[in-house]
């Protein structure tokens, strides 16, 4: 779950070395203490958040017999391809024990495609629902708007631990558990946080625009779908990254509600390697080799839509 | 961000079970097994086990082809939350792998099938089973709520090398003895093999206690109100018992100077520099550290024979835990039994396929792959041998049953709360802020739970 935190972190400090000022400034200048010491700044931000990866990495490498006694050593200990075998289902049970490991079975490519369902109908319905209620936030004007908006923002302050036994007994009661829309409607509609952030991006379009739009005889639902979903495709983007990536992290909630093995997600798939009896210890080379494997889509992802995050946010005014 | 997990899931898991408490759906009783057809979904949370139970489950569809069983494994972690969580939204599994510590509420819930009627509709022979496991699952209402699957023991899993370099041997380390008072050759054993950075032993002049390298004695943690592993065989043998009797206590006794001789005892330990620091064991595995050379001792339970065996290039022995004051060593007894959950579809084919789970057949089965101690005698002593054929001497584990030094896993109800309890203040002991006499103020605390 944190792994994407330093996923992003990571992105984050690799993007501030690409953008950083070196390349605006001749290239014959002489040696720079600052410019030094910034160098040395980023660099070891980067192996600070790269490290742990490289850790996971040589972790699911090892065979885990061997982890405890070679803890030190940064190279695999006993180089084994076994625990990429066991999150992918290759091994049997029985050679999966004998290799450390849990014996059982796991759907791995059933969890990913799971996880994507979950993660990709919250994502498109949150953004889409999010943006029509910012819209109304920020550019119709009703009586109480702001006030609304103020209890609206004070939801952001309940913990979610206070509506899980509601939201799950609705959802027992509407008979929706093990169903993906079960797993997804408690965040399918809208959060404070996401109406808040496109709130604030609408609020700095020109009025201009929207008043000709207008003025050609534009109602509401052209405006919204032909002037302001374009221009806002920036902090759309950001948004969706933000939501697919939190929902792909997502592991209480489908623990509670998918427990059927047709919509279970890959986080929970996840959790049968960490703990199989109290005080045994973890598979450790599964468990990091199940987690790279999991951590890469939202990797892809951050790869092709990073700089457009970056920008929006500059651009949006958030900081 | 585990932590925070693991409190969100207590939460809820408190939560579920006062929703439950409010929708107690009716128990029932199980019918005998007879016209019994369908699918069985069953849950367990040891994978190393999961080979075992699935070849039984095909031997079972076999025998009755009417009948398929789901077998489902989740970790430990999040097992009792789903369980419970199933309860509440009617999707629990027919037929689970039980505890001693959990299904005291579950049944007072009216959550569990007694098994009774089928008890005695289909014969099952109760005294095939080691002493004393089959009455253990007979709750407080005089019902029985599961037929026991496996047993266990604790002992000493020890480093043989480092052993054999400190010049102790086997037969040393099976008739070691201990008292509270000086921790007799226990604690020189444990204190010899204590190795500081600078290579001297704990018991030479010049120890540095601050910076150990290897420690005499591996730390879990600080056992919470039962300390099976970690401290129940020693205060076992000073005449202590954990409550007034057992099963179902209503007095506990963790005020007894006895007991709480044994605790300073022990946190003395690691004030002495023989045991790691309270504070370490956070989020490490006791196991892992022993694998990783820097204990030379755990006291562990016989479930992790498979988990110590494995680590390449550290050859573990076993030796059975020490003698007390009592003149006998001691060792809790502890089983686990497949029960019935009460909202199950399928009553007829979930209580086949328990009778089958308890039977020989089924047992036999498990006892073959060494893993665990089948709870049937001739099922165990064919674990036994399984295995010595494996290259593992199990007499340190098996030897307390034969003996009859084994004393009952401790049954009450309010487990959850018990613990809710102690382990904060065996912490508090454990970690040098409180000292043991500070558990009795617990004790009361616990004791008013029962008023």
């Amino acid at each position: 779950m944190s792994t994407s935190t330093n996923s992003r972190h990571s992105r984050e400090s690799a993007t501030a070395v690409v953008g950083s000022p070196q390349s605006r400034r001749p290239r014959t200048k002489p040696f720079n203490w600052r410019r030094a010491g910034a160098w040395i700044l980023v660099v070891t931000a980067v192996v600070v958040t790269v490290a742990p990866f490289l850790w996971m990495l040589r972790t699911a490498l090892s065979s885990n017999h061997s982890l405890a006694s070679n803890a030190g050593n940064l190279l695999p200990a006993d180089f084994s391809w076994g625990a990429f075998q066991r999150v992918f289902g290759l091994q049997s049970p029985e050679q999966a024990i004998a290799e450390g490991g849990s014996g059982a079975d796991i759907n791995f490519w059933l969890y990913l495609r799971n996880s994507i369902i979950f993660a990709t109908m919250t994502t498109a319905g949150q953004v889409f629902f999010s943006a029509m209620a910012a819209y109304a936030f920020s550019r119709l004007r009703w009586p109480g708007r702001n006030k609304v908006f103020a209890i609206f923002l004070a939801t952001m302050m309940v913990p979610p631990i206070f509506t899980a036994l509601p939201n799950f007994l609705m959802i027992k009661n509407l008979g929706l558990l093990n169903t993906f829309a079960g797993l997804a409607l408690p965040f399918m509609f809208m959060t404070p946080f996401a109406i808040f952030f496109l709130r604030q991006f609408f609020l700095s379009m020109s009025r201009e625009v929207e008043e000709a739009a207008m003025l050609d005889g534009a109602k509401h639902l052209r405006i919204f779908f032909q002037i302001v979903i374009p221009n806002a495709a920036a902090p759309l983007a950001t948004l969706a990254l933000l939501t697919f990536i939190g929902q792909w992290n997502e592991y209480f909630w489908p623990l509670l509600v998918g427990q059927d093995e047709s919509v279970r997600v890959l986080t929970v798939g996840l959790g049968v390697f960490k703990s199989q009896s109290p005080q045994g210890a973890p598979d450790w080379s599964g468990l990091m080799a199940a987690t790279l494997v999991a951590a890469l889509p939202v990797l892809i992802l951050f790869i092709a839509f990073g700089k457009k995050v970056v920008n929006s946010i500059g651009f949006s005014g958030i900081k | 961000m585990k932590k925070s997990i693991g409190t969100v899931a207590a939460a809820v898991t408190v939560a579920v079970a006062a929703a439950l408490s409010l929708s107690a759906c009716g128990g029932g009783s199980a019918p005998a097994s007879s016209e019994a057809k369908g699918e069985i979904n069953y849950w367990l949370w040891d994978a190393n086990q999961l080979p075992a139970y699935q070849q039984c489950a095909s031997d079972f569809t076999k025998a009755n082809p009417n009948i398929t069983v789901k077998i489902t494994q989740r970790g430990w972690d999040d097992y009792w939350t789903t369980l419970t969580n199933g309860f509440v939204s009617g999707t629990a599994p027919d037929v689970f792998t039980d505890h001693l510590s959990k299904y005291p509420e579950f049944a007072s819930k009216k959550q569990l099938l007694a098994l009774d009627d089928a008890v005695a509709k289909d014969g099952v022979k109760l005294d095939s089973y080691n002493k004393g496991l089959a009455d253990l699952w007979v709750g407080q209402d005089g019902k029985r709520y599961g037929l026991p699957k496996d047993w266990d023991t604790v002992g000493l899993f020890y480093n043989k090398a480092m052993t054999d370099s400190a010049g102790i041997t086997a037969e040393q380390m099976a008739k070691l003895d201990w008292n509270p008072k000086d921790g007799g050759s226990y604690e020189k054993t444990i204190a010899h093999l204590t190795v500081d950075k600078n290579g001297k032993r704990g018991d030479e002049a010049g120890f540095d206690k601050n910076n150990v390298a290897v420690y005499g004695l591996g730390l879990a943690g600080s056992g919470s109100g039962q300390g099976q592993t970690e401290w129940s065989f020693l205060a076992a043998t000073t005449g202590w018992t954990a409550t007034d009797k057992n099963p179902w206590g209503t007095k506990f006794n963790y005020d007894d100077p006895k007991f709480q001789e044994t605790i300073a005892w022990w946190a003395g330990l690691a004030d002495k520099g023989y045991m790691p620091k309270l504070e370490t064991t956070v989020g490490a595995s006791v196991a892992d550290n022993f694998g990783a050379g820097k204990a030379a001792i755990n006291t562990s339970g016989d479930w992790m024979i498979g988990q110590y065996t494995g680590y390449k290039g550290i050859q573990t022995a076993f030796a059975p835990t020490p003698v007390g004051p009592s003149g006998k060593r001691a060792s809790m007894f502890n089983g686990l039994a497949d029960s019935i959950w009460a909202g199950t579809k399928n009553p007829a084919a979930a209580t086949k396929w328990v009778e089958y789970l308890g039977s020989s057949a089924c047992q036999d089965v498990v006892a073959n792959k060494a893993v665990v101690f089948p709870a049937i005698s001739a099922s165990s002593d064919l674990a036994a041998k399984a295995f010595a054929a494996k290259g593992v001497d199990v007499s340190a584990f098996t030897q307390q049953v034969k003996d009859g030094t084994t004393f009952l896993f401790p049954i009450a109800d309010k487990a959850a709360k018990v613990d809710g309890i102690m382990k904060p203040a065996m912490d508090a002991v454990l970690s040098g802020k409180k000292p043991a006499s500070s558990l009795s103020d617990a004790n009361n605390q616990v004791n008013n739970l029962f008023k």
